[in-house]
Formats: structure tokens, sequence, C-alpha cells
């Protein structure tokens, strides 16, 4: 059964289509790799529990965007309540990363008033040999954005983990400096359960029975 | 409650009600009646069936079937005609409701001590007149001297007393013929105690408040609602296991649909439904003349055929479809040319599983009842063994039927996306076939899964059993409101859909 979570944080994934979205979320949820997989329809779904500090877990709902351009008037309308993304290019496809500029628009001009903190990741970085972009490159245009930046492998399964766990780490040192707050309608970041706490409204409801009765 | 005592209990009901006017205008105090006609979520009427009462009257009528039979020898007995009633009813969100409410009412009552509502409309009565008698010597007490006490002897009490009295018993028997919140909301302003003890019996029948919190805050979506019933489960695991080291076989549905990842499909056809409603809007802004009113009439026809959808529970077949092909050719059919087929694949694959966990569910537990018989083991052991099972059943039950729920919320919304960006005509007709067989498979196996229980429990008493029976039709009846409120939500997107066709053949 689910254990005990601080928070749960929405993260969305996005950009061109092949790059290996849901390749990537499905190592990190279901630690395997899939060769053959049918493209993303519209949205799918994901999630796994991630311990940022020993004791400190962190619910992460994945909400894995379908990257082709016909679904896009429909994956724009998922932005808004993520409160991270990982933006996906693929290192030896050199077209996928001209078009993390436009991604960022796309997703910045959608998930307003909100903000959204991504991380660049440069995907399939165990075909070094068919490299496109070099890793110089990316984490110049990364910094010049104010993103990580990370190279994954999801069949090598190389920095998979890293790539997840960085995000959660600066979503939650955000969350806990005040910059990131939850808020009533908005479902970026939600609180979970502190064990040890006694706030449960069932208790009460059962004390009550009994003297009425 | 018999059948036809059940009849009887609904005249009874209305009866007390329109007494419950006269006593209110005797007694001059004037709390704000309800206003029934128009409070009752509007926008969902159409969805409701047509009344409750002709049901009951049909199920009087109607010679038992095999299915009644084996479900009273199970010991059903007292909730046997309310499990029935509930799924019968499992159409519409507000209906069952209607009918959650309904055995709510009941069940406060029993607690209470209250006695069955023909009775109280006679006891009414007598009090009324009672009154009439003691008007003078009550009022002797005057308001301030008794404070509503119970030590307080009869003779001493004003009138006060007697709205203490009488109305709580009334505010229950508009509970019981009324639906809505300003019932619900009415009722706790009224009475404290009455509110309390209602809220408690609400929270025993319906657990996490999913309906309850839909009725009392109708702003928020279902998704919410569900979540925050999935969240209240959560920290209940979270106490049980640290309370209870022992394994339980528990079985919560928010969470277990919130693991089949429907929550966030659900989150996810609500965003592509508002985000259509308001596209549609906007159109309709920018339009005039004929133009507004011939679109205006085409939108109607698109809404009239979700409204009709009817699902009656009494059509549903137990004998047929024992593997789930049945149920999948039916999905097939009405997706025909949807190209989502992956999504149904899942769906029916749910289904397939669940129907052969029923069925090496039934085979075991025939073997073991005879061995048990030869055996006969020690009563304690026997006890903790049936117990264990049946509570491995409920946990099945439950699972299948949030997993079900949830593959179908999906499915809802890949047809929402598909018709969103794909832009040919899809036939609201087939969303409701669709809609239908799915109910209809919820409420097969929910069958299925209590037939079970009640063959399992045959040696078993009524009030071990009942609760996980009754647990699964309360689910069961919750799942096939999940289901048609998902399916309502694909209102919007069919119109804008329709919208842009009509744009692009204009451009044409």
């Amino acid at each position: 059964m689910e254990a005990i979570w601080l928070y749960q944080f929405r993260l969305i994934v996005i950009g061109d289509s092949t790059v290996g979205k849901s390749c990537l979320i499905r190592r990190f949820t279901e630690g395997r790799f899939a060769q053959v997989s049918d493209p993303t329809v519209g949205v799918d779904f994901f999630s796994r529990l991630v311990e940022i500090e020993p004791g400190k877990r962190i619910k992460l709902q994945i909400w894995d965007t379908a990257g082709q351009e016909r679904f896009r008037s429909i994956t724009r309308a998922y932005y808004r309540n993520s409160v991270g993304g990982l933006l996906l290019f693929d290192i030896t496809n050199r077209r996928s990363f001209q078009n993390v500029h436009d991604w960022l628009e796309e997703a910045r001009s959608h998930v307003q008033p909100h903000s959204i903190v991504f991380l660049l990741v440069g995907h399939k970085c165990d075909l070094e040999a068919q490299r496109q972009v070099t890793r110089q490159e990316a984490e110049k245009l990364a910094g010049a954005y104010g993103m990580r930046y990370v190279e994954t492998s999801a069949r090598d399964a190389i920095n998979v983990e890293h790539a997840f766990t960085e995000l959660t780490r600066d979503i939650f040192a955000l969350v806990r400096s005040g910059d990131i707050t939850i808020q009533e309608g908005w479902e970026g970041v939600k609180s979970g359960f502190v064990p040890n706490v006694v706030h449960s409204s069932e208790e009460v409801t059962k004390s009550d029975r009994r003297c009425l009765c | 409650m018999s059948d036809s005592e059940a009849t009887a209990a609904a005249k009874g009901a209305e009866v007390v009600q329109e007494e419950f006017q006269d006593a209110l205008e005797m007694l001059d105090s004037s709390p704000p009646t309800p206003d029934i006609s128009t409070d009752v979520a509007p926008t969902r009427k159409a969805r409701r069936r047509p009344e409750p009462k002709p049901a009951a009257a049909e199920v009087e009528e109607k010679p038992k079937t095999p299915s009644d039979s084996t479900v009273s020898q199970g010991g059903w007995g007292y909730w046997g005609s309310w499990g029935k009633s509930i799924l019968s009813t499992a159409t519409a969100t507000v209906a069952t409701v209607g009918q959650g409410l309904t055995q709510v009412i009941e069940k406060a009552e029993t607690s209470l001590g209250i006695p069955s509502p023909t009775e109280l409309s006679a006891q009414a009565e007598e009090e009324q007149k009672e009154q009439d008698g003691q008007s003078g010597r009550r009022r002797i007490g005057g308001n301030g001297k008794c404070d509503g006490n119970a030590d307080v002897p009869h003779q001493c009490r004003p009138e006060y007393y007697v709205i203490m009295d009488i109305t709580p018993k009334l505010n229950l028997h508009i509970f019981f013929s009324l639906q809505g919140k300003t019932v619900i909301t009415g009722g706790l302003d009224a009475l404290e105690f009455i509110g309390k003890k209602t809220m408690d019996v609400i929270a025993e029948g319906d657990p996490g408040f999913r309906k309850t919190k839909g009725l009392i805050n109708r702003n928020s979506t279902l998704s919410q609602v569900l979540r925050e019933a999935k969240e209240r489960e959560e920290l209940q695991q979270t106490a049980e296991e640290e309370s209870d080291s022992e394994k339980k076989a528990v079985a919560h549905y928010g969470m277990l649909f919130d693991e089949f990842q429907g929550l966030s499909h659900l989150e996810a056809l609500e965003i592509l439904s508002r985000e259509s409603e308001s596209k549609v809007k906007s159109v309709l802004t920018t339009l005039s003349g004929d133009e507004l009113v011939q679109l205006r009439e085409e939108l109607e026809l698109i809404k009239e055929s979700f409204s009709l959808v009817e699902f009656d529970d009494e059509e549903v077949d137990e004998k047929k479809d024992e593997d789930g092909s049945e149920f999948e050719k039916e999905i097939m059919e009405a997706l025909e040319g949807l190209s989502i087929t992956a999504t149904a694949e899942k769906l029916s694959k749910a289904c397939k599983s669940t129907c052969s966990q029923i069925t090496d569910m039934i085979t075991p537990q025939e073997e073991e009842s005879e061995e048990d018989m030869k055996t006969a083991p020690s009563v304690e052991s026997e006890m903790l063994n049936v117990f264990l099972f049946h509570h491995e059943i409920h946990a099945a039950a439950i699972r299948s039927l949030a997993e079900l729920t949830a593959r179908s919320i999906e499915l809802f919304h890949k047809l929402a996306e598909m018709i969103l960006f794909a832009n040919g005509s899809t036939e609201a007709g087939v969303l409701s076939q669709l809609t239908v067989v799915l109910c209809k498979e919820i409420s097969l196996l929910s069958k299925k899964f209590t037939s079970c229980l009640t063959t399992a429990g045959s040696n078993e008493k009524g009030d071990v059993l009942n609760p996980l029976i009754t647990g699964v039709f309360l689910e069961a009846s919750n799942s096939a409101s999940y289901i048609q409120d998902a399916f309502q939500l694909l209102m919007p997107i069919l119109e804008i859909s329709h919208i842009q066709r009509r744009a692009e053949s204009s451009e044409q």
C-alpha cells in the first residue's frame, strides 16, 4: 500500500515526438525499458514516490504528453497544473534540440499565472556515436534559461533517477523557502500526510458516536 | 423491510411530510421550507430516473428471480430490498444520492430508536391531537425555564419541547422523502443533535463522504471530491497501519481508483471539458440572428442525446457473460470506428481478469465448505477462515470496481482527446450506448461478487456479511455515477467538435 508522503508534485514531460519521453518515464516508474512503444495519445499518467532525504518522501505525479504536433492543441490545456517539468530532446537529433526554445515558450505562456521549474534533459546518451548535440552547447542553452542540464538514457538506465530526483529537490527547496506555495484550485503542489500527527476527522466522529448512543 | 412495507413507508413518509407542514404552521415556528422543485441540482435533472416509487411498485409485482432467493437465503434479510433498490437507481448521481439518504435515514432511525414511517405518521397525528389538548398546560412552562433537558418531567415542558419532540422525527422524514442539499443543511441547522447523528450515519454508509460532499458543496468538481475521499482513506490507512500491524485485507476504493490513474484521467477530462465549454460559449457570443438560432438548435440536438440515457438495471442478465467476452464484444461494437483500440483493450482485459477471478472464487469455496462439513474443525479457526475469505472477496470486488471505473474514465478521456483532434463526426448516441454497456457491466460484476459473498457466507450472521455486501453495492453505484458523470463531461467536447466541423465545411 501507499506510503506516507510530504508533498505531491505534478510534473509534466514535454519535447518533440520520438525523443523518448514515455520510455524515460517508464524506466523511472516501472524500472524497465520498452523496445517498442506506440506514440502517446494526448496524455498518459504515471506516479512514483521519491525519497529526497531520509524519511522525506515526495509523490511525483507525472503527466506524459504527446509530442506530435497534431496533439498540441490538446496538450496545451494540461500545462497549467504542473509545478515542474522535464524538457527532453534527443542528443542524436539536432532538430529536437533546436525546438527546445519553442517548447519553453509554449509552456511558459500556458502555465500563467503560475511558474514552472524545468530541467533540460538530453536523452539517448547511450548513442554516443550518433551524437549531434554536444554537452557544452546544451549546458549553455540550459544556463541561458536558468535550467539544469542532465544527460540520460532509458535503455541503459543512466541518470534517470538522478534527473527526477534533482528536479524534485529543486522544487522542494522552493516550496520550503516559500517561493512556491500550495494554492487552492491549483494541482501543482499538494501537501501529503505527516506520520504521528493526529488530525483525523474519523477519530472525532468515532468518539461522538460512542457518547451519543 | 419487505417490499410492501417499503411502499407503505413511502406513502407514510408523504403523509408525514404533509403533516409536518401543518405542524409547523400550528407551532408557529417557521424555518425556511426547502424549495423542493428548484433546488435539486437542476442541471442533473435530465438524467434522473423517472421516479423511485414506480420502481418500488415494479419490484413488488415482479415474481422473485433466482438471484433474489439466493440473496435472501444468504441472510440478506432486511438489507435485501435496499441493496436492490440502490442498484436499480445506480443511474445518476442525484438518484443514487437519494437512495443513499434513504438508507441513511433508515439507519438513523434504527440507531435513534425511532419507529417506522408508518408508525410515525400515526404517532405524529396522535401527538398533534395530544398537543392540541395539552397546549394550555404546556405554555405554563414558558420558553426559558426548561432547556429541553431529557430529565425534565413531561408536564413541565414548554412549547419548546414540542419542537424538540416532533421535529426531529419529522425532519428525518423530509430527509426520507426529499433529495437535495437544502435538506441536509437545513436539517443540520435545525437540530444539531440529529445533524451530528446523521453525519455519523452517513459516514458509516458513505466512507469518505464522497456523495455527501458532492451534495453539500456542489461547486467542487468530481475529481476534487474523489481526491479528498482518497486522501481521507490514505490517512485512515496510515492510522490503521500504525495501530494494527496485522495485515488486513482492507480495500479502499478511492486509493485504488487513484492507483489505476482514474483520478488523473478524470481531471484531464474535466480540463478538456471546461475548455471546450468556454470555447462554445465564446463562439455563441460572436454569432447573431439566424446563424445563432440555427447553431443553438443544432447544439440542442447534441444536448438531448446526452439527457436521454436510460440505464435499467432490471434488464441485466446474470447468466450471461461468464468470462467477459460478451462485454468485450459490446465495447468493440460501440467503439467501432473511434480508433482507440488500445485503451478499450485495457478495459476488456481488466474485465476478463475480474471474471476469471470470480470463477476461481466460486470453485474452491464449494470444495472447502464440503470439507468443513466432513472434518468439522474447531469453531474458532473456521470462523477466522471464513472471515478472511469474506474480506478477500470484498477486497477483490472493490479492487475490480475501482479498476474498471478507472479504465472506463480513461476510455472517456481518450475518446475526448480523439474527438478534439480528429475532428471526425462522433455520434452522441454511440457514447451513450457505451455508457450503458459500462454501467451494465459494473452492475453485473457487483451482483456476481455479492452472490459470491453470500454463497461463501451462507453460514454467517448478517452483521458480518451485510456491511461487506452493502459496501460492494455502494461502490458499484458510485462507480456507475462516476462513469455517467464522465459521460456528461463529453458533451461540450462534442459541441465544440461540431462547431469546428461546421466552420470547416462552410469554408470549403
